[in-house]
């Protein structure tokens, strides 16, 4: 017999359980997080391989935007949150007491639901996080503002007026600069929180085409409302469900053969 | 088939939607049934009028498929079906495609009701009738399978096909040998020889329904595999 290798997607499927260490991008354990009394996530734990794309997807107050922000210690501003268990990168676990949470954010980079480009050209946008860091110097800035463009797809549309206001921008395209000025700092993981939910379909296509080139670099873990786009953009993708991890694994398993019934309900559109 | 997690869709339509594809297939399955156990009936008594009738209602099912189809087409195109929804719409597409061909294999059959044979060939038409109704037997438990969606039935459906292949060997050593003996008998017996084959592929294809079937309850494909590996998947707790 003629021996085939079917395979949709263009990676190759891990064992999530068990990466290797060159594998894995960060290392959630036992992850509980409360809001007050309320409880919000229930004991995650999961491994989020590097250089490829992570979706979360559940019902709206499963969890995934909060399990998203913890990544970057997000949940820090809430002063009522409480978390306990790890996320280790590279071995750290960044809840540690010595870990510096803007530091760590300008390893895990984030972009939100609503593009939210400062009020300055677009030149300036890209630049900022550079500036704070106190790079000056403009020949390596114009250097950064190139491939950042580039790398976000967006060089070829706004070339020639990079010190014109960013609000000039249509919604997709501003919302591809702020995935410029996320990447202008070489973040190692990219979160990405419903980054097309307020765009247009076209946009929302070059967004996702952009996510799938950007993880030749990055880690990117995205949480999307849209299950298509977390089948179509994601190589593994995790269902949670009140709190909980329900299911995690491989996206072509996930889409087509959950193992959990609480995913093939949600995948399918039935009643819970 | 579970018919309450069908209906489970939060969209209304989309039940309606997928239950009423589901129907077609079901009627179509009924069809070619039919088809079959009427061309079986036609050679045995050499029912002319009988033949006919089978020949001038092929197109019902033809016909049958191409709607489907289009209703597959626009489940996957308004719904994006994911996961069993999905693995329906597929193992439908396939099923009907089989069908349809089964149904072409009766009208085949039907043809050759309408030669005559004498008495000496009419010895074959028996054995044509066994084989006949061991094939018949599969269709029915394949569409019985389907309509309930059901593992076991579909599994047992799998497995009859042995027999058939058994049965059709037979047949063929048979007719190979009466054919040394009488060449001037050989036309007529390249008649009974075709359709024969053509039980014989009607057999093949309940065989791929059945792993349609298997497919869309397991979610595993289990075409082409050993026939070890595919009771441990039918067997297997998932």
């Amino acid at each position: 017999m003629i021996s085939v290798t079917p395979s949709t997607s263009n990676v190759e499927s891990l064992d999530l359980a068990n990466l290797t260490p060159e594998q894995t991008a960060l290392e959630i354990r036992n992850l509980n997080l409360h809001y007050g009394d309320a409880q919000a996530l229930y004991d995650i734990s999961m491994n989020i391989p590097k250089n490829r794309v992570t979706a979360f997807i559940g019902p709206s107050g499963c969890g995934k935007s909060t399990l998203l922000r913890c990544i970057n210690r997000m949940n820090d501003l809430v002063e009522i949150c409480r978390v306990s268990g790890e996320i280790r990168l590279h071995d750290k676990n960044i809840y540690e007491k010595d870990v510096d949470a803007a530091a760590l954010r300008r390893r895990v980079g984030m972009v939100f639901q609503r593009p939210n480009p400062f009020p300055k050209s677009i030149y300036e946008n890209v630049v900022y996080g550079m500036r704070l860091q106190g790079v000056n110097d403009r020949r390596s800035l114009d250097e950064v503002v190139e491939r950042s463009l580039k790398g976000a797809a967006l060089w070829e549309e706004v070339k020639d007026r990079l010190n014109e206001s960013a609000f000039g921008l249509s919604g997709g395209q501003q919302q591809r600069l702020v995935i410029a000025r996320a990447i202008a700092i070489e973040p190692e993981v990219l979160l990405l929180d419903e980054p097309t939910s307020a765009l247009d379909p076209i946009s929302t296509l070059t967004i996702e085409e952009l996510i799938t080139d950007l993880k030749e670099q990055f880690t990117v873990v995205i949480v999307t409302h849209n299950m298509q786009q977390a089948a179509r953009v994601s190589d593994q993708t995790a269902f949670m469900y009140m709190g909980k991890l329900i299911e995690y694994a491989d996206t072509n398993t996930l889409f087509t053969t959950p193992e959990q019934k609480q995913t093939e309900d949600y995948i399918t559109g039935r009643y819970g | 088939m579970d018919k309450n997690n069908m209906s489970r869709h939060i969209s209304g339509k989309f039940n309606d939607e997928l239950e009423a594809v589901r129907n077609q297939v079901l009627t179509m399955g009924g069809l070619v049934e039919q088809q079959l156990r009427d061309s079986l009936h036609a050679i045995e008594k050499s029912d002319h009028e009988m033949a006919e009738k089978i020949l001038q209602r092929d197109f019902k099912i033809n016909a049958l498929e191409v709607q489907i189809d289009e209703a597959c087409v626009q489940i996957i195109a308004k719904r994006q079906p994911a996961a069993s929804d999905l693995r329906l719409v597929i193992a439908i597409f396939k099923t009907i495609s089989d069908l349809e061909r089964i149904g072409d294999e009766a009208e085949r059959i039907a043809r050759v009701a309408l030669e005559s044979f004498n008495n000496d060939q009419q010895q074959f038409l028996v054995s044509l009738e066994n084989l006949g109704q061991q094939v018949l037997a599969m269709l029915q438990g394949v569409l019985d399978a389907f309509a309930r969606m059901d593992l076991d039935s579909a599994y047992e459906v799998h497995q009859m096909d042995a027999q058939a292949d058994r049965q059709y060997e037979a047949l063929t050593r048979q007719l190979m040998t009466y054919m040394m003996e009488d060449p001037r008998g050989i036309p007529k017996v390249m008649n009974v020889l075709w359709s024969a084959r053509s039980l014989e592929r009607i057999g093949d294809r309940c065989q791929n329904i059945a792993e349609y079937i298997i497919f869309f309850v397991k979610g595993k494909d289990v075409r082409h595999v050993s026939p070890e590996s595919m009771e441990k998947t039918v067997k297997g707790n998932r």
